[in-house]
């Protein structure tokens, strides 16, 4: 869509290509901070790039 | 400063390291290496804030912390346990007579020896700890790859 690569994009926002990865597979939820950095580069809100899922365990869970 | 040039410096303390243990073995002196030694990650730590082509961002932190955790709950019991032990047998508390023969019963450890499990009890946690890293890295999605 935006013809973008995670390694663009974590050099954008200031993280590892793996983090980017790690978040696109589920692997690791990222804080409020990350998410809102993410969704402004994109410039969209943050409720288009995550979606809030009751069952999935929050970092404090795991 | 780039993370090889980092990598070399690491190398570079670490031999300075060996040479100074080796030396202070020499000369009886135990002082000497563990000034050294504070110094030596002092500096390490130093070198590892100049890096610039590496970034530590908020999962790498994660990692570490979770690590860093899971490693001193299991360290700190056994460590304190084995120690508290140590002490009370240096001490040589509690001293009471046994069937009434007056004597002390032999030492169960050596002084000797209980240094040397110690140290082995901190190889052990280092051990600990790059088991608990490798765990969350691959937990946190280090491991994981893509079509890209």
């Amino acid at each position: 869509m935006h013809n973008l690569t995670q390694e663009d994009l974590a050099r954008a926002i200031g993280v590892n290509r793996q983090t980017i990865l790690a978040i696109e597979k589920e692997k690791y939820i990222p804080s409020l901070d990350l998410a809102f950095k993410i969704s402004r580069y994109f410039g969209v809100n943050i409720e288009e790039v995550f979606v809030f899922d009751e069952k999935t365990p929050t970092i404090a869970d795991k | 400063m780039k993370k090889n040039t980092f990598y070399l410096i690491f190398g570079c303390i670490a031999l300075v390291l060996l040479f100074v243990f080796w030396y202070s073995v020499e000369i009886h002196t135990p002082l000497l290496i563990e000034i050294a030694f504070i110094i030596g990650i002092v500096l390490v730590y130093l070198a590892k804030r100049k890096v610039t082509d590496v970034i530590n961002d908020e999962r790498d932190v994660k990692i570490t912390e979770q690590a860093t955790i899971r490693t001193m709950q299991i360290f700190w019991v056994v460590f304190c346990a084995f120690s508290i032990g140590a002490v009370m047998e240096t001490l040589r508390i509690p001293a009471f007579p046994r069937q009434g023969s007056g004597m002390r019963p032999a030492d169960i450890l050596p002084p000797r020896m209980m240094g040397y499990i110690q140290l082995g009890l901190l190889c052990l946690m280092i051990f600990l700890y790059v088991g608990f890293r490798i765990y969350y890295a691959k937990k946190y999605g280090d491991f994981e790859t893509d079509e890209e």
